[in-house]
């Protein structure tokens, strides 16, 4: 689905923000993007979608190469959703901003009336507010409506939770992983929350000065302490508390595999008294 | 745009008197513009990238020269098709084009815009706004108020150019085209994005305001500011000279 | 100490009260930590304590909010600032300054600070904080977590008492948050400032404050110390308030009849209970 083959990204006279990157995301995956802010994880997103082309190296993304594809032609199979929703928005009600992007796509208008009264309900909307009062919280799921409306492939999320309270987060990203188990959307986060990425991410890329650190299942690189600190991160609570306990915790990962095993450890202690 | 940019340094230059800066820079440009000799605004534009280059900022006086070149080549065509004055020097079927009176006030007209206006663009590399504002407080008692606005202004320059990109590229990132060479098209495209921008600047804006609010803003008077901007014995050398330098281009 | 009495504020135009009969007192030295979802009224709450309610925000103020005795109705934002100094949200758009040493000496050159005082203050604030090295670095060129540092620093060389901070973490990560948390306690134990902190991260709280405030619809809907806070953990849940997986689990084990001690709400209080439960296993 996404393909860094030797990517280097430098601006004008500076340093490389990325030296040399290579990594793949199949087709259905949900991946976490983690590092510490200035880690590269902006431009990262911003290469993967042609918004930026790498210096050398190259990038494909939905089988285009990013280097000669249009940008708005990888638009219609990669979405992005930034940070700040109101940089995104721009029409003057709920309908006409979710189907903003498939209009400038070029969607048939039928097309786009269909998928845009279904985004709206699927993301519980009222087509006809004006997106600018919005809460903030509502605001973000506007802009999630609007990216995902033309059905992409791939959507980047960039820090999809800043500003949002944990209600808000968490009805964003259940949207986001029911799409990702329901309809083989892939993601790549771009996140520095640890509970976020274990509550979510199957893959976790660690990054550090545009450097990839680590790369694995979530619930093995949340173990490896040593490595995250390297990127200036922490293992998420529970993995922490396990890793605090050492030996006979090692599989323990959940709020439930811990209950579960203290549970065992004192049915077995009853047993042998 | 970096070109306007403060580039920090511990130059001549820089170590002179805000104040002293902005005058120089005014005067510095009245001598090229006084001068009606081509050979002496000529010779002030090499001067102005030399003086530049001793606080190591030639490379960006020359970038400079080459764009206001750009804008002085404008104007050349302009004046040279509007002055009448002289023999005829490009005549085609009985209509006189170009005169040599033409030519010459052209050559004049586009070499003094150059002169002129390099010294001020390169007073913001050697003088920071913040600095030519806190001294034009202190020393000229100009109101605070309006010394605030003109730093705002700056500050808040890059500030919107940087909102500007991540709002066109939440735009592109939906597959809108900016790179279109139509320019209706373009001015439809990049319209809507005023709304978002417009919003977040208010919003930013007011929070500045209100910052600023609570921190005192309406106690301050000119004497208020801590920094202190002292003449020295260099400021004057540099007036003497600037005002050596007009004599002379207006005798020339 | 701050106290408010009955407050009650709507904005202008609001459809309903931003503060809803608001009572209650902050005393001096306090580490108070404010949560509740978004549009609770928690950045109002900072607005009614330094005056900007109802001074720069119109609407229909009721009660009382009293700033160390001052009436904040009576008296006007600066005069207030002398008490209280607050951290805004937008890192950015507070700055009034390009460079970092005028943005911390602003307020104290507007109060008339005398300027040989201004100096020695300017120095001690710039060394608490910890970024000397930073004195005349532009600010656009500082990383989010130094930008914050600064914005601090700015207010606190005013010497206020009482210093608010609306989401100081919001755009940090996770390094840079603890290290902004770690600055206000110094600030609240060593130099016994009084500090209000806005907070989404719940674990952050719970790991630093003495007492949390949670906010619900412009009313208070817990006020306690911190450690009472995993004893309520279901009315910080229904606020969609993430209580600490640490909690959870606490939770989970009394309730199989394994612990039977104060739930924690930090890691190193996970890792008591949990020594505890194979203790008595």
């Amino acid at each position: 689905m996404l393909e860094f083959k030797h990517v280097s990204y430098h601006y004008p006279a500076t340093p490389p923000v990325i030296p040399d990157l290579s990594f793949k995301i199949e087709k259905g995956e949900f991946v976490a993007l983690a590092g510490s802010n200035g880690a590269g994880k902006s431009t990262i997103s911003r290469l993967s979608n042609g918004l930026l082309l790498p210096s050398s190296g190259e990038v494909t993304v939905g089988g285009f190469n990013t280097k000669t594809t249009r940008a708005s032609q990888i638009a219609r199979k990669v979405a992005f959703l930034f940070q700040n929703p109101d940089r995104q928005i721009c029409q003057n009600t709920v309908r006409e901003e979710v189907s903003f992007g498939m209009r400038v796509q070029g969607f048939p208008e039928e097309e786009i009336k269909a998928r845009t009264e279904a985004a709206l309900e699927t993301f519980s909307l009222n087509g006809d507010w004006s997106p600018f009062t919005r809460s903030r919280g509502e605001r973000q799921r506007i802009a999630l409506a609007s990216v995902l409306a033309g059905k992409p492939e791939l959507v980047i999320l960039d820090e999809p939770t800043t500003g949002l309270d944990y209600k808000e987060c968490t009805a964003i990203m259940d949207h986001i992983a029911k799409l990702n188990r329901e309809e083989g959307l892939t993601i790549l986060m771009v996140c520095h929350d640890m509970e976020l990425i274990q509550s979510y991410a199957g893959r976790v890329l660690v990054l550090n000065r545009g450097t990839l650190l680590g790369d694995g299942p979530t619930r093995q690189i949340m173990k490896d302490r040593e490595l995250l600190s390297k990127a200036r991160l922490r293992p998420a609570q529970i993995p922490n508390l396990a890793l605090r306990l050492g030996a006979g915790f090692e599989d323990v990962y959940t709020v439930d595999e811990m209950a579960a095993l203290l549970q065992k450890r004192a049915g077995h202690k009853e047993g042998e008294e | 745009m970096n070109l306007l940019q403060y580039q920090p340094g511990n130059s001549f230059l820089h170590r002179l008197n805000p104040i002293t800066k902005l005058a120089a820079a005014f005067l510095y440009g009245a001598a090229c513009i006084i001068s009606g000799n081509l050979f002496l605004v000529t010779a002030l534009i090499i001067l102005m990238i030399l003086i530049a280059a001793t606080a190591g900022l030639g490379g960006r006086a020359l970038r400079l020269t080459r764009n206001l070149l750009i804008l002085g080549a404008l104007m050349f065509i302009i004046q040279l098709f509007f002055v009448r004055s002289g023999d005829p020097l490009l005549v085609t079927g009985g209509f006189v084009w170009v005169t040599t009176g033409g030519l010459v006030s052209a050559l004049l007209l586009s070499l003094r815009v150059v002169a002129a206006m390099l010294p001020l663009m390169l007073l913001f590399a050697i003088t920071e706004i913040s600095d030519l504002c806190g001294a034009l407080v202190k020393k000229l008692h100009v109101p605070y108020r309006y010394a605030f606005i003109v730093t705002t202004a700056f500050r808040f320059v890059p500030l919107f150019t940087s909102e500007f990109h991540d709002i066109e590229d939440a735009q592109r990132a939906r597959g809108v085209e900016y790179d279109t060479r139509n320019i209706v098209k373009k001015v439809q495209l990049v319209a809507p994005l005023f709304v978002p921008l417009l919003t977040s600047s208010l919003r930013k804006v007011d929070a500045g305001a209100i910052s600023a609010e609570v921190r005192g803003f309406n106690l301050r008077t000119y004497n208020s500011g801590y920094q202190q901007y002292p003449f020295h014995l260099a400021d004057g050398a540099a007036v003497v000279l600037l005002v050596a330098l007009i004599v002379v281009s207006a005798v020339l | 100490m701050i106290q408010f009495n009955e407050c009650s504020f709507r904005y202008q135009g609001g459809s309903h009260n931003a503060l809803d009969g608001i009572s209650l007192t902050i005393e001096d030295g306090a580490f108070v930590g404010v949560t509740g979802a978004s549009g609770a009224g928690k950045s109002t709450l900072t607005y009614a304590v330094n005056g900007l309610i109802p001074h720069h925000f119109s609407g229909d103020f009721y009660g009382s909010v009293l700033v160390n005795g001052l009436d904040t109705v009576e008296v006007k934002p600066e005069e207030l600032s002398r008490f209280v100094g607050e951290v805004f949200q937008d890192i950015d758009s507070q700055m009034v300054s390009s460079v970092v040493e005028d943005e911390i000496l602003f307020g104290m050159e507007n109060f008339g600070v005398p300027h040989e005082e201004i100096g020695r203050r300017l120095q001690q604030t710039l060394s608490l904080l910890g970024i000397e090295e930073l004195r005349r670095r532009q600010i656009n060129s500082l990383s989010g977590g130094q930008k914050q540092k600064v914005a601090i620093a700015a207010i606190l060389a005013m010497r206020p008492d009482v210093i608010l901070l609306d989401e100081p973490t919001g755009e940090l990560d996770p390094e840079s948050s603890v290290m902004i948390f770690e600055l206000l306690k110094t600030l609240n134990r060593e130099f016994h400032k009084t500090v209000v902190v806005v907070e989404q991260k719940i674990m952050l709280l719970c790991s630093y404050v003495d007492r949390i405030i949670l906010m619900e619809n412009g009313h208070i809907a817990f006020d306690g110390p911190t450690a009472a806070v995993a004893g309520e953990a279901d009315l910080f849940r229904a606020q969609g308030i993430n209580i600490p997986r640490v909690t959870e689990l606490g939770e989970k084990l009394t309730g199989m009849g394994l612990y039977h001690g104060a739930l924690p709400l930090t890691l190193d209080g996970g890792e008591k209970m949990v020594r505890e439960v194979l203790a008595d296993a």
